[in-house]
């Protein structure tokens, strides 16, 4: 950049003509002020703070008698002030908030003064990660708000960002943030090389990046952790993972990851480890129920009613005297029904959508049941499993929950239990096989690493969870200093 | 390119994982009904021949591991050097069909269970090309993933060794007395029809190369032979003290006669939860004998894919499973296998060891 700066201002070019493309846009402002010396000045109106330029630029620049850039520069209470002569440099700038002023002696040289307007909003309590307990701050759509965040809980020299600038159009302003000297140095390069490899106009969210540069494509599960939540950011960070950040997302990505830790809450972290834990199985359990439940109805019902005991068997005929389709006909109606809801319920502003929720759960329901169309006991399951898929904090794996039935129902009806347990050894190889930035997605439990299930299924206390995920390869594996035990008393106080 | 036998460091997997590959590849449709055949010779002393059999195979794992770690490189190319181009090739060949034969006699024995005690009129085709896609689908992701499949297939599974409480219930353990009475006739055809339950292990041939540190592995290989061991024993013990022996000489599959007892609030016929979940344990030796086949046919012909040669195997696979219907002809499938396993074991692995003992020095060809 300093090199063409150089050429340019030795051959005179008047820059003008360079900027005239920009004039077609109605919001390009560019006029001349009249005075002693005579000034340009061009901005796009929608792009900097009107405020400044008045306050902070015109007025001193049409106060200034000075023939000299330099010497405006200096006049200027701006920080951000560059000379240049460079066209492209200047039109890429005017494109990011700068004024370009331009003295009617030297019409080879300009200045960019920085006036760029900020339209952020606050920072919000989270929605999607909303936690009772700690910190109510969540990510918004600017990156340097974000970086604040992210910065002013890490205050430490390790903490490293590149940057990037991905997009042919959007020209988006992407960070990749690690802690040097602790993170794996070949996972923030595997990022580093993914993210030089982008090729793409627009970017519109960081999903898109997420999309972009996951190991598999082909497969339903997310590959990254995608939260709003800088305090999870920064506890993975100081794990030793990667995080990657786009300018107008109000989310990061958090690398590499494991499937068990789209089960767990960051909310796990401030109660009691035994309540965290508890909490955490019931999700998982909830999660798995939701997943084979309906199936193993279908499966049961179509093939194997052997299997329910007397008294069971009694309840669900009753149940089903009326019902006039198959079990699974009948199965994938409701689960349709209840996707129908949630879709709907999704697209509706909240207030809406809480009618949609009574007049979907309760009539459709009710109605279905009493009209005969389904047993209440499928009713029941399905919308325990589409609860279930619910309780998932992270929003990207309850989808893919939802998704995943829909096999196991069609081969439970196809082949019974057979059937739907051919789906679940076909989902754990795919798992078995899965990376997250070429680590082991299905770690701790394939490959098998105990020391890691202090924090997987069950949580364990802070000071036990003193060594970082082997996983992760990082360069630091001991957090801090085991604590001490104590061995002295293990009898009763006397 | 690389030598054919040289394996990445990234591929290889922890010695630890080998106790899995073991278990995984001993315990398959065998223990559905191994009572009835060591019953055969012993009678209910039989357990005595669970555990003589085990030891006897912990000799040949001891063999198998002194074998590869003088030759340290895998029994294709071990073969080819020691018996020449010819003979190492035949060897290889009979090895191969082996697995084959193996892979084919499993999944056959558990359609047939499965058409039995679930589905009566299941198309067997249907049925083997599920599992077959799903057995190509694992080894497509490697050995790794392989191995994973074995690991999880003996974690995940292990729960219904607690289904014995239920029959313990009414066993009576004077069924085991008198002990001793058996003469050395039935002791040896009982060891010899219990050792055949625990065929698997030789696939350690095939995975040597594959183990970080692969001499360091040998004790969990033996503790994989010993948790192997327990399970057939603490299976054969229950069977033996809840049936009477002249039932159990006529029942095909005790094991799963023993769940019919199960008894839970939610549950009846637990049988159908054991079947279903027995697809778990026969998956991994499927795919663990059949990359294990491919593999073995790759490094005899190194041009072919070995995406290819395990296309063909499978598709053979899937017609021939279709092939045998009766009772009679899948237990022909059973008496096939467990000859050809008997004489490679009796013979070509002890053979095989006194040959590396005379010979001072491996070189690779």
């Amino acid at each position: 950049m300093l090199k063409k700066r150089g050429k340019g201002s030795n051959n005179k070019i008047n820059i003008l003509p360079g900027l005239e493309k920009l004039k077609e846009s109605a919001d390009f402002i560019h006029y001349k002020n009249d005075g002693n010396p005579g000034f340009y000045v061009n901005y796009f109106k929608s792009l900097i703070d009107v405020d400044i330029l008045h306050r902070d630029i015109l007025r001193y620049v049409s106060k200034s008698t000075t023939k000299k850039l330099s010497e405006l520069k200096n006049e200027l209470p701006i920080e951000v002030v560059m000379e240049t002569s460079d066209v492209e440099f200047i039109t890429d700038k005017i494109f990011r908030g700068f004024v370009f002023v331009q003295l009617e002696n030297d019409l080879s040289n300009g200045l960019l003064i920085r006036a760029e307007k900020h339209s952020v909003r606050d920072v919000t309590i989270p929605e999607v990660e909303y936690s009772v307990i700690g910190p109510k701050e969540s990510f918004v759509e600017s990156y340097e708000v974000n970086l604040n965040l992210i910065r002013s809980r890490l205050p430490d020299s390790q903490l490293r960002l590149k940057q990037y600038k991905i997009g042919s159009l959007s020209r988006s302003k992407v960070g990749l943030l690690y802690m040097d000297g602790l993170t794996n140095q070949e996972n923030v390069e595997t990022v580093n090389q993914r993210l030089e490899d982008i090729d793409i106009d627009m970017l519109n969210d960081i999903s898109n990046i997420a999309e972009l540069i996951s190991d598999s494509q082909l497969s339903p599960f997310p590959q990254l952790l995608d939260t709003e939540r800088p305090d999870r950011t920064c506890a993975a960070l100081a794990e030793g993972k990667v995080v990657i950040l786009m300018d107008r997302s109000p989310h990061v990505l958090l690398g590499p990851t494991s499937l068990i830790e789209f089960f767990s809450s960051f909310e796990d972290y401030y109660i009691h480890w035994i309540l965290a834990s508890m909490f955490r199985l019931i999700r998982l359990v909830a999660v798995i129920l939701s997943i084979v439940a309906t199936p193993i109805y279908v499966a049961v019902l179509t093939y194997h009613h052997e299997v329910l005991p007397q008294d069971l068997i009694g309840t669900l005929v009753t149940s089903r005297r009326n019902v006039p389709f198959p079990p699974i006909l009948e199965a994938i109606i409701l689960e349709l029904t209840i996707e129908l809801l949630r879709e709907a319920g999704a697209r509706l502003p909240t207030k809406i959508g809480q009618t949609i929720g009574i007049v979907g759960g309760i009539v459709i329901g009710t109605a279905a049941v009493q009209a005969g169309l389904t047993s209440n006991i499928l009713l029941i399951i399905v919308a325990l499993s589409a609860l279930g898929s619910f309780t998932t904090p992270i929003y990207n794996i309850g989808n893919t929950i939802r998704l995943i039935r829909f096999p196991l129902l069609i081969f439970g009806s196809l082949f019974g239990l057979l059937g739907v347990v051919i789906c679940v050894v076909f989902i754990l190889a795919h798992l078995i096989q899965l990376t997250s930035l070429g680590r082991p997605y299905m770690e701790p439990i394939y490959p098998f690493r105990f020391g890691d299930f202090r924090d997987a299924i069950v949580r364990l206390t802070l000071r036990e969870r003193n060594t970082r995920p082997v996983y992760l390869r990082t360069q630091k594996p001991i957090r801090f200093p085991e604590p001490e035990k104590d061995n002295k008393s293990t009898d009763i106080y006397e | 390119m690389k030598g054919m036998t040289t394996v990445q460091d990234s591929s290889k997997i922890s010695p630890f994982l080998v106790l899995y590959l073991i278990v995984s590849t001993q315990v398959g449709v065998g223990v559905l009904g191994f009572q009835k055949y060591i019953v055969e010779g012993m009678g209910y002393d039989a357990w005595m021949a669970i555990i003589l059999a085990g030891l006897i195979v912990h000799l040949y794992i001891y063999m198998i591991y002194s074998i590869m770690r003088k030759a340290d490189m895998d029994i294709i190319e071990l073969n080819h050097v020691l018996f020449g181009k010819w003979i190492g090739n035949l060897i290889n060949l009979v090895f191969i069909l082996y697995l084959l034969i193996l892979s084919l006699t499993v999944l056959r024995t558990y359609i047939e269970v499965v058409q039995v005690w679930m589905f009566r009129n299941l198309n067997t085709w249907i049925i083997a090309f599920f599992i077959l896609l799903l057995v190509l689908f694992v080894i497509k992701g490697g050995f790794r993933s392989v191995v994973g499949i074995c690991f999880l297939s003996v974690l995940l599974p292990s729960f219904l060794i607690l289904t014995l409480y239920f029959p313990l219930q009414f066993a009576h353990f004077g069924n085991l007395l008198p002990i001793g009475d058996f003469t050395m006739k039935e002791l040896v055809i009982s060891t010899r029809n219990m050792v055949l339950s625990y065929l698997g292990f030789e696939l350690l041939f095939f995975f040597y190369p594959f183990i970080k540190n692969g001499e360091k592995s040998q004790k969990w290989a033996h503790l994989g032979n010993f948790v192997t061991v327990s399970i057939y024993l603490v299976i054969g013990i229950v069977s033996f003290a809840y049936f009477a022996e002249p039932y159990i000489k006529e029942a095909e599959w005790a094991t799963l006669t023993l769940w019919k007892v199960v008894e839970l609030p939610f549950l009846a016929r637990f049988e159908y939860i054991g079947v279903t979940t027995w697809l778990f344990i026969i998956l991994p030796i499927l795919c663990l004998w059949l990359w294990a086949a491919s593999r073995g046919v790759k490094h005899m012909i190194p041009k072919l894919k070995q995406k290819r040669i395990l296309y063909i195997m499978v598709a053979v696979i899937l017609v021939s499973s279709g092939l045998f219907q009766t009772r009679e002809e899948i237990s022909f499938l059973n008496t096939l296998s467990s000859r050809v396993g008997f004489y490679f074991l009796g013979f070509y692995i002890p053979l095989l060891y006194i040959i590396m003992l005379v010979k001072k020095e491996v070189r690779k060809s």
